[in-house]
């Protein structure tokens, strides 16, 4: 692995200018460009505020509610597009590995990192409107927020050379990933605090979440543990009404140093899944 | 400035005291799948029914010396693995067994504007190419002006630099993909019947370069089932047949015997029977 991440870092150059393609071909040289890229999910955040702050009560007790969706939905959209984006990736580039040498995980790379700029620009926005016209407070937990971005792009990163890989082989894996997202879109604490899934097992109302192992490998997820520690880093806790009187939960610190870990292996296996099929990628029949 | 190449070694400049490139007995084999491209559906079910798969070997040990500032014409008919060494020699595959050394940079002509963006301006396309190839902006930024004047020699053509490309023809494509391509400034031109680009007089602009690059005492290999073009660029001719090297050797005697062996029915080749 030593030698491959050297001859990435020869052609650095390479991977500076693919990524100011993706960025310059989603932007369309107008500043127009980066609003229309934003624009899908702040429209998702208004119509779940409206929907569930309507029909649910989701959202007592809660003051920003479209806060607290907004902080979930941008970690989320990131993970959804950088690896939508990157399973496309390679075939998008066959005609180039045909006949030219590169290293390829540039490819895969390059589309996780310009999705790691757009997910950084949309803190930006995000920044403007809560500390900015919100008046949000800054709390001593966004002192995490560095790590959990770090974390995420391990984890989107590394799943993206899998994934990339895997779809130049099996043409049925970008339907697969495209309906992984549609239930995770409900399976991650987004539109819901964590804290009702987990208060929920204790009201023993015989729902799947009343199961501990379930709420455990819900909670170990280690994109529900991101969602969960952005809204926790930045949000200061809602009422009590919120969570039907219980206590909110904390930033949970161990869990996230454990996502930390596995993050940081799921971008090791994935280069090393990656870098096991690469050198097959221009046999493919 | 950091010295980079596209072979894996860290010198840009050639060593001279070697061969530009040597290949000791390269096999490579291609694995066969029969029907459709594979759904990982499929791949679960064969695993399980363990259906073995078909492989076919396309070079059968192959070994070579290619000195610095030779031309080499490589020559066979379809199928005889002329492509695929060369895809070797440009790093594009690894051998399945057997090895591949370059000695300097390498300029693969495989095609000309691999990655082209139709979105992107012809600027734009350009700078992006040129990293594919491994230059880095530094020495993009220092021979842009020559890449364009070599690629459009009127200035009406200059001008469309700035439009995506889109509005391009395909042969001011290819003569930017060119243009671009020798000018990463290689010690190995790595070229598959693209000499056959644009329109009369740039034709003759590639060959003069070519020549340019011969008297530099750069090294060239090349695809080509045009024996004029074999003849006019090559000093010397391999001639692939069935993955083995049946002849290798001075231009006119192989290019004799492969026209004398063109004529009859399979190459003359006793081995086939069908």
């Amino acid at each position: 692995m030593r030698s491959e991440l050297a001859e990435l870092w020869k052609f650095r150059s390479l991977l500076l200018q693919l990524v100011r393609r993706d960025l310059k071909v989603r932007y369309k040289n107008s500043r127009l460009g980066f609003l229309w890229s934003i624009a899908p999910p702040l429209m998702q955040v208004a119509v779940i505020t409206f929907a569930f702050k309507s029909a649910t009560n989701f959202a007592t007790g809660i003051d920003n509610y479209s806060a607290f969706v907004l902080v979930a939905m941008i970690p989320w959209t990131y993970f959804q597009a950088a690896i939508l984006d990157s399973s496309q990736s390679i075939l998008l580039m066959y005609g180039v590995i045909k006949k030219v040498y590169l290293p390829r995980e540039i490819i895969p790379l390059s589309t996780a990192i310009s999705n790691f700029i757009h997910f950084l620009l949309s803190w930006a926005v995000f920044a403007v409107y809560w500390w900015g016209f919100k008046r949000g407070p800054i709390l001593i937990t966004t002192f995490w927020f560095p790590y959990l971005l770090l974390c995420q792009f391990m984890l989107v990163t590394g799943l993206s050379l899998f994934v990339s890989a895997l779809n130049v082989f099996y043409e049925d894996v970008k339907y697969m990933v495209t309906i992984a997202m549609n239930l995770f879109l409900f399976l991650l604490p987004i539109m819901y605090l964590v804290e009702t899934v987990v208060y929920k097992s204790s009201f023993g109302s015989g729902s799947f979440a009343t199961r501990p192992w379930a709420v455990t490998l819900y909670l170990l997820n280690p994109l529900t543990a991101l969602i969960n520690g952005f809204r926790k880093s930045l949000l200061e806790s809602p009422s009590p009404k919120a969570i039907g009187g219980h206590e909110y939960l904390p930033l949970d610190v161990p869990t996230l140093i454990l996502t930390g870990f596995i993050s940081f292996a799921v971008l090791v296996a994935g280069y090393a899944y990656f870098n096991s099929r690469k050198w097959q990628f221009v046999e493919r029949p | 400035m950091k010295v980079r190449s596209n072979t894996g070694s860290s010198v840009n400049a050639p060593s001279l005291s070697g061969p530009a490139i040597s290949i000791s007995d390269v096999h490579k084999t291609f694995v066969l799948q029969h029907r459709q491209a594979g759904t990982l559906k499929r791949a679960v079910l064969n695993f399980f029914r363990r259906r073995p798969k078909e492989y076919k070997e396309v070079l059968h040990g192959i070994t070579l010396r290619i000195e610095h500032g030779e031309s080499v014409a490589l020559i066979g008919r379809n199928g005889s693995g002329n492509s695929t060494l060369l895809s070797l020699i440009a790093r594009v595959y690894k051998p399945t067994s057997g090895e591949i050394k370059r000695d300097g940079k390498i300029a693969p002509l495989l095609e000309l504007g691999a990655g082209f963006h139709p979105d992107l301006t012809g600027q734009e396309n350009l700078e992006l190419y040129g990293a594919i190839l491994g230059m880095t902006q530094e020495e993009l930024a220092r021979k842009y002006d020559s890449i364009v004047s070599f690629a459009f020699d009127t200035p009406d053509l200059a001008e469309k630099i700035d439009t995506p490309l889109r509005n391009y023809s395909d042969g001011m494509k290819m003569r930017l993909g060119f243009s671009i391509a020798i000018h990463m400034d290689p010690s190995i031109l790595i070229v598959d019947e693209v000499l056959a680009v644009g329109d009369e007089a740039f034709q003759q602009k590639c060959y003069r370069k070519i020549e340019e690059f011969q008297a530099e005492g750069k090294t060239i290999v090349f695809v080509s089932h045009d024996m004029h073009v074999v003849r006019q660029v090559a000093t010397r001719v391999l001639w692939l047949h069935r993955g083995t090297i049946r002849m290798d050797g001075p231009v006119d005697e192989v290019i004799e015997a492969y026209m004398l062996a063109s004529e009859k029915p399979d190459f003359g080749d006793p081995e086939i029977k069908s």
